[in-house]
């Protein structure tokens, strides 16, 4: 089963969004703050990890290079979440070391189309079901 | 003293932009009225209950409505200076 580490500080976006992936056969780790989403990457090994990045503690950004800097996390791929949807956050999301991008509200088919990609990319040749 | 006027096109441009925090805060409770009402019609549909789903289609549809007057009217303006 896919692992997914979903770092989010917002009670109704983390409930929300576990819930709808759960439902769809991953299984979904929480972390509510950017710390804890760094500690929860080397101690998890999750498939992939989606992160919010207005974040307390450590934001997104600098825990996305916190875990692209450690030998044992870099590979795992990290989808930022933002609801600014501005194409300087983008950028600035890309910069830090994330695979992909993606704009609150979720869509949530464009979402998990990003979320197999990155997956399939990361094992070519394995087809992973959720 | 004589009264400030601003190119139209200045004007137009100040009266649209909301500052990002604002645009930020009133996109993430529309993004919880949409997640959530798509999950409710799931569920529904699966519980079975087609009465209620007319009703959940209703509300996706007025958030979907709100997002796209947010998206198309209001660009997000500068960030606070701290």
């Amino acid at each position: 089963m896919t692992k997914i580490l979903l770092v989010e500080d917002n009670e109704m976006n983390r409930d929300m969004l576990s819930r709808r992936l759960q439902r769809r056969g991953y299984e979904v780790i929480i972390a509510v703050d950017g710390q804890s989403g760094v500690d929860m990457g080397q101690t998890e090994s999750p498939d992939i990890i989606l992160m919010d990045m207005s974040l307390p503690v450590l934001d997104g950004w600098e825990a996305t290079r916190c875990l692209k800097a450690g030998a044992e996390t870099r590979s795992i791929p990290v989808i930022a979440l933002t609801a600014h949807a501005m194409s300087s956050d983008r950028e600035k999301a890309l910069e830090a070391g994330c695979d992909e991008y993606d704009t609150k509200p979720i869509e949530l088919t464009r979402l998990l189309g990003k979320i197999e990609t990155l997956l399939a990319a990361k094992s070519p040749g394995k087809i992973k079901a959720p | 003293m004589s009264e400030l006027t601003l190119p139209p096109h200045i004007l137009e441009k100040i009266q649209h932009a909301l500052p990002a925090e604002l645009l930020h805060d009133l996109r993430t409770p529309l993004g919880h009225v949409l997640g959530y009402s798509e999950l409710l019609e799931e569920q529904a549909e699966e519980a079975g209950y087609e009465e209620l789903l007319p009703y959940i289609r209703r509300i996706h549809a007025a958030g979907e409505q709100l997002l796209v007057m947010l998206n198309e009217n209001f660009r997000s303006g500068p960030k606070p200076t701290e």
